[in-house]
């Protein structure tokens, strides 16, 4: 089985001087549901936004589903964007449309021309838009524009909208940190089962090492640009956590939901 | 030496210290550069008195026959404004997506827009008539393009303010998504800005509705003519109901735009 | 965290053609009429205007001659743009520092919560109003009529508009204190003006360094445009020498002003990220 995404030796500089990833390699295969954890500043976020190109990299290749994406330009780069899914901390919906459009906006990968740019989009689109809903139990929402709903609601749209591009992989940043934490296991559960479901490889940026633990098939642990850690996470041990975080367990938050992110942040 | 108990933070105080000092300096050097004497203003208050109570008031009607021509520079001064407004503010609009290094599907010409609206905003909308008519020639269509420069460089301005504000977010999921530039326009920014710029429009209106007076006044046209020429010709009551009329035009139109400003945020 | 009411539960609804509708159900009705309205009174103004668009075409290559001659700066006349310019910038600093004090001193009358006046914060404000929708020029051309010319006229006009701007924005700033804060305050038996410059005043600080900052820009602008309605400073050495064909000094006078206004600009950025 071939691999979904291939990072090959892939670095960032920023134009700032700041050194983000030095020569990460790794792979991500079908079905996988991959956390990647290190404190703030360590290059999670580069490595997500830099498999759909929204930062372009500076050495290396990242190879999605066999093809390089460092090469595409324009048509073909959305038509690679839209096999990838992506959820954010918060939320990016267009606060001021409908629960429904916001979905919908998953289909415009796929669609050209002015039927995008006016949002006319097809019947089929739209029930499957509405299925999806229904799926998150957000189904009766969905004439309610985005602004007005809660936090959880918000993120069960994002991911909606991610599923609707059909993605082969879905890349979730930091899903559930602006999150109280019974909604955060309200979206982890949901992610799971969506993706499990649509055998959907999940590559997902955590803070919270306990949900991380939980939830990932296999864990990714990033320190200062480097891959550190690579494994199921029966094999985190208390040193590789202390390789990753750069700081002993004792000192990390373990228990509750978002309290920990705030430690790690401080430290 | 006794050291008094500060009230405040240092940072805090420091800051108080240097505004003052800098008032107080720039006070003092610019008296003497232009030998400003308020006392001057006292002196002359007499004079000031006799011009109030004898050429100004009571305020005087302009012959009956020039009513109507009042009326209609009123009107063109008005019209002016709207349409020089609402062109400036499409042409803005289009341009200000270039504007963001976020937005922007070219965020390495981003700077060189945002530059060049810089440029065409710090020159005031009177020096481009001024420049503008010694090309085009003095008249109502030269008044226009000069209200049309300084208020799309304004908004150009407005228009990525807000766009970066709000609408970055949206923008960087529809990327992801992969939709194109026409797209993200479309479905991202427009409906998450729209009330942002239409704010910003009822503004730059206000604004245009005074240049649009005062650009009349050296030969755009419209009720800041007439009120230069009553004024030139020493009829200062007439020029007071005049200048009446004017005020009363900018408050009804004040008036207006806040109370749409109001009905578009809600 | 459910934010507010209007999160209602709502079927799929379909339009008459069996099409599903994607729009909100809560939308704001008010702005496509808006919409409509500012292109009819756009078209109606222009149609109203009745411009000659051709002959103002025509004309376009002109404008390109006349930046060529404009961006060839003639630097012998140095010495009266610059003394000029910095006549423009005192007399901008002048008015603006006499406006802060008037300003600081009538925006305590129209404040509703200083005194507790209603007619006096209400004649203060529309008064003000009054004179804030007079543009600059007309004050400054007044003064000069009273005056004749010189800085004294320019300071004078400019004050009038510049307090009328502060006095408004100052009220404002001033309402926006709290009501508790000053009740606080009134019980322990504190008397108004002591109030106002030990709790009022340092709370607004901040806003009135920006409101200032702000309207310094303004004021610069305003300035260098009265030498164009005949009173001195930078607009008049532009205006001549636009009228007398020397283009060379007007641009570099113009390009002087852009530099001052775009200076000005990037301080007061600086400041505002600062407070």
């Amino acid at each position: 089985m071939d691999p979904i995404l291939k990072f090959d030796r892939v670095s960032k500089h920023y134009p700032n001087g700041v050194h983000a990833l030095k020569e990460v390699s790794f792979e991500v295969r079908e079905g996988e549901f991959l956390s990647i954890i290190g404190p703030s500043g360590s290059g999670k976020s580069t490595v997500l936004r830099s498999i759909n190109r929204l930062i372009p990299i500076s050495g290396g290749s990242v190879y999605l589903d066999g093809e390089p994406v460092s090469e595409k330009k324009g048509k073909e780069l959305r038509c690679l964007r839209r096999k990838v899914g992506m959820i954010f901390q918060n939320y990016n919906l267009v606060y001021s449309l409908s629960v429904l459009q916001n979905v919908l906006h998953g289909c415009l990968g796929y669609m050209s021309g002015l039927k995008g740019i006016l949002g006319c989009y097809s019947e089929e689109d739209k029930l499957r838009a509405i299925g999806l809903l229904e799926e998150l139990g957000m189904k009766q929402f969905c004439y309610n524009r985005a602004a007005d709903l809660s936090g959880g609601q918000k993120q069960r749209v994002g991911i909606a909208r991610a599923i609707m591009q059909q993605p082969k992989l879905l890349l979730c940043d930091e899903p559930i940190a602006s999150l109280d934490p019974s909604s955060a296991k309200t979206i982890m559960d949901l992610l799971k089962e969506m993706t499990h479901k649509r055998n959907i490889a999940c590559i997902v940026n955590l803070h919270q090492l306990d949900v991380a633990l939980k939830y990932s098939t296999r864990i990714i642990g990033l320190s200062k640009g480097e891959v550190v850690f690579d494994g199921p996470p029966e094999c985190l041990t208390d040193e590789m956590i202390e390789r990753i975080y750069g700081t002993s367990r004792e000192n990390l938050m373990l228990g509750g939901g978002n309290e920990k992110k705030d430690i790690v942040d401080c430290a | 030496m006794k050291k008094k108990i500060s009230l405040i933070a240092r940072e805090q105080k420091r800051l108080y210290t240097g505004f003052l000092i800098a008032a107080v300096a720039l006070f003092a050097l610019t008296t003497l550069y232009t030998n400003f004497n308020p006392m001057v203003l006292v002196r002359n208050g007499d004079a000031f008195w006799s011009f109030i109570t004898e050429d100004f008031l009571p305020p005087a009607l302009p012959k009956a026959s020039s009513i109507p021509g009042v009326f209609s520079s009123v009107l063109v001064t008005l019209a002016l404004a709207m349409s020089s407004t609402t062109i400036a503010a499409i042409l803005a609009f289009f341009v200000s997506l270039f504007g963001s290094e976020k937005v922007s599907p070219f965020p390495r010409g981003a700077k060189y827009v945002r530059g060049f609206a810089t440029f065409l905003r710090n020159i005031p909308a009177l020096v481009w008539a001024f420049i503008l008519f010694s090309s085009l020639g003095i008249g109502t269509g030269v008044g226009f393009v000069a209200l049309c420069i300084t208020s799309f460089a304004f908004m150009i301005r407005a228009f990525v303010e807000t766009m970066e504000d709000v609408s970055q977010d949206c923008v960087e999921s529809l990327q992801a998504v992969g939709a194109s530039f026409p797209q993200r326009v479309a479905q991202a920014i427009l409906p998450s800005c729209l009330n942002g710029f239409l704010s910003w429009f009822l503004y730059c209106i206000e604004v245009n509705i005074r240049a649009s007076t005062i650009v009349g006044m050296v030969g755009g046209g419209g009720v800041g003519l007439t009120l230069f020429s009553y004024i030139k010709g020493f009829r200062y009551d007439i020029a007071l109901s005049i200048i009446l009329l004017v005020a009363a035009m900018v408050i009804v139109v004040d008036r207006i735009t806040a109370k749409l400003r109001e009905e578009i945020l809600k | 965290m459910m934010s507010n009411t209007r999160v209602m539960e709502q079927p799929v609804v379909r339009s008459r053609k069996g099409k599903i509708s994607v729009a909100c159900s809560y939308r704001n009705r008010f702005i496509p009429g808006f919409l409509a309205a500012v292109v009819v009174l756009t078209v109606l103004s222009l149609l109203y205007l009745d411009i000659d668009w051709l002959k103002l075409a025509s004309r376009v290559p002109e404008i390109g001659e006349v930046f060529w001659e404009l961006v060839h700066f003639d630097f012998s006349n140095m010495d009266v743009i610059f003394s000029s310019m910095l006549e423009t910038v005192s007399i901008a600093v002048l008015s603006l520092l006499y406006s802060l004090i008037l300003g600081v001193l009538f925006g305590m009358f129209a404040a509703r919560n200083i005194f507790r006046v209603t007619w006096l914060s209400v004649l203060t404000q529309s008064f003000f109003t009054f004179l804030r929708a007079v543009p600059t020029p007309v004050w400054v051309l007044l003064m000069l009529v009273c005056l004749g010319m010189g800085p004294e006229a320019g300071v004078a006009g400019l004050c009038v508009h510049t307090t009328a701007f502060f006095t408004k924005s100052f009220a404002q700033s001033f309402e926006s204190i709290s009501e508790e804060t000053l009740e606080a305050l009134e019980v322990t038996g504190t008397g108004r003006l002591s109030i106002f410059t030990n709790a009022v005043l340092p709370a607004a600080f901040s806003q009135i360094v920006a409101w200032t900052g702000m309207r310094l820009e303004t004021n610069f602008s305003e300035c260098a445009i009265l030498g164009m309605v005949g009173a001195g400073g930078v607009g008049f050495v532009i205006s001549r020498n636009l009228q007398g064909y020397e283009y060379g000094t007007a641009g570099l006078a113009i390009f002087l002003v852009f530099l001052v206004a775009y200076g000005i600009e990037r301080v007061f950025v600086r400041i505002k990220k600062k407070l």
